[in-house]
């Protein structure tokens, strides 16, 4: 089978080699899954063969115990840098078929992070950013500490202050009420 | 917009950072035309065509397989999955953060909890503190 030939796809050897923790019967053999930090530099070059990268390109992660192995350090760059109009195996995701992957592939999906190039610097904006939400917190601040309102009096009522509406004796003479003086 | 800096680029004037790339037309190594990097380009061409040539066979095979598995996904999520755990090590930096994140917030909200109930236990006791409003 022409299929079973390509480069990738050996699940007869893969299932042979099933044991007790293992994965899956349709997964890569050992050879061709991540593994541990790469040391000798045969290491690297087959580690660099086996991610479809060129020795010189192939940069792993720095060895601190993280847990990344000897998966590639690809650059933090989104896909929406991808060129749009080639024709990717996979348009959407902008990726080509055994093309390695970034260990964030997906934060960087055209949903989400976009790292492409601003029209303005990113100083610029930050800066700009910066000035404007430190003025507008010090005018708020501001103008809690020292509140600045109308002048208002309590309400004036006509009629008395209402004699008859609150329940006053209409008999009676209601008592004068003078909101003013000239 | 950008002031200039004195000698300096365009490029260091755009100043690119990890959440903004350099624009292409910015980058040096664009008008870089050196054998090196014509060479260099062709043999990832090389690979980039060896790649699409299989997956191409594939695809136009009559018999093909209902989904073409792809090697560099296949990896991708075993290596974020389960290849983390046999090449982690514990380290100091590991070990700090690993404290940071799991014991950190724990500590951090007994703190706060545990002030925030004395503060109100002694405003009761003192008979200062004002029941909130409670729809139960």
């Amino acid at each position: 089978m022409a299929a079973a030939r390509v480069r990738g796809v050996l699940w007869q050897r893969a299932a042979a080699r099933l044991r007790a923790g293992a994965r899956a019967a349709s997964d890569l053999p050992k050879e061709l899954m991540p593994g541990p930090y790469p040391r000798t530099p045969e290491e690297r070059a087959a580690a660099a063969k086996k991610y479809n990268m060129r020795v010189e390109d192939y940069e792993p992660y720095p060895d601190d115990g993280f847990g990344y192995g000897d998966y590639p350090k690809l650059p933090d760059r989104s896909l929406h840098e991808r060129d749009p109009w080639y024709q990717w195996d996979q348009q959407d995701m902008r990726h080509n078929w055994g093309q390695p992957m970034h260990w964030d592939f997906d934060m960087y999906i055209r949903n989400r992070v976009d790292t492409s190039p601003t029209p303005v610097p990113w100083h610029t904006m930050r800066k700009h950013f910066l000035i404007f939400l430190t003025t507008m917190l010090i005018m708020f601040g501001v103008g809690e500490m020292y509140p600045s309102y109308r002048p208002v009096g309590p309400k004036q009522y006509p009629f008395n202050n209402l004699y008859l509406e609150r329940g006053g004796d209409p008999n009676k003479e209601p008592p004068e009420v003078k909101h003013y003086e000239i | 917009m950008a002031a200039r800096p004195e000698g300096g680029s365009a490029a260091e004037a755009y100043g690119s950072n990890r959440y903004v790339s350099l624009p292409a037309e910015l980058d040096p190594a664009t008008y870089d035309a050196s054998p090196e990097k014509r060479r260099a380009e062709a043999e990832r061409l090389a690979i980039r065509a060896q790649l699409k040539r299989q997956y191409q066979l594939q695809l136009n095979d009559p018999h093909r397989p209902a989904v073409i598995e792809d090697p560099a996904l296949i990896r991708w999520a075993y290596a974020r999955t389960q290849n983390v755990y046999p090449t982690f090590r514990p380290t100091p930096k590991t070990s700090f953060l690993g404290a940071l994140y799991a014991i950190g917030p724990i500590l951090f909200w007994i703190y706060v909890f545990k002030t925030d109930r004395d503060r109100r236990e002694k405003l009761i006791q003192e008979g200062k503190y004002k029941r909130p409003l409670s729809l139960f």
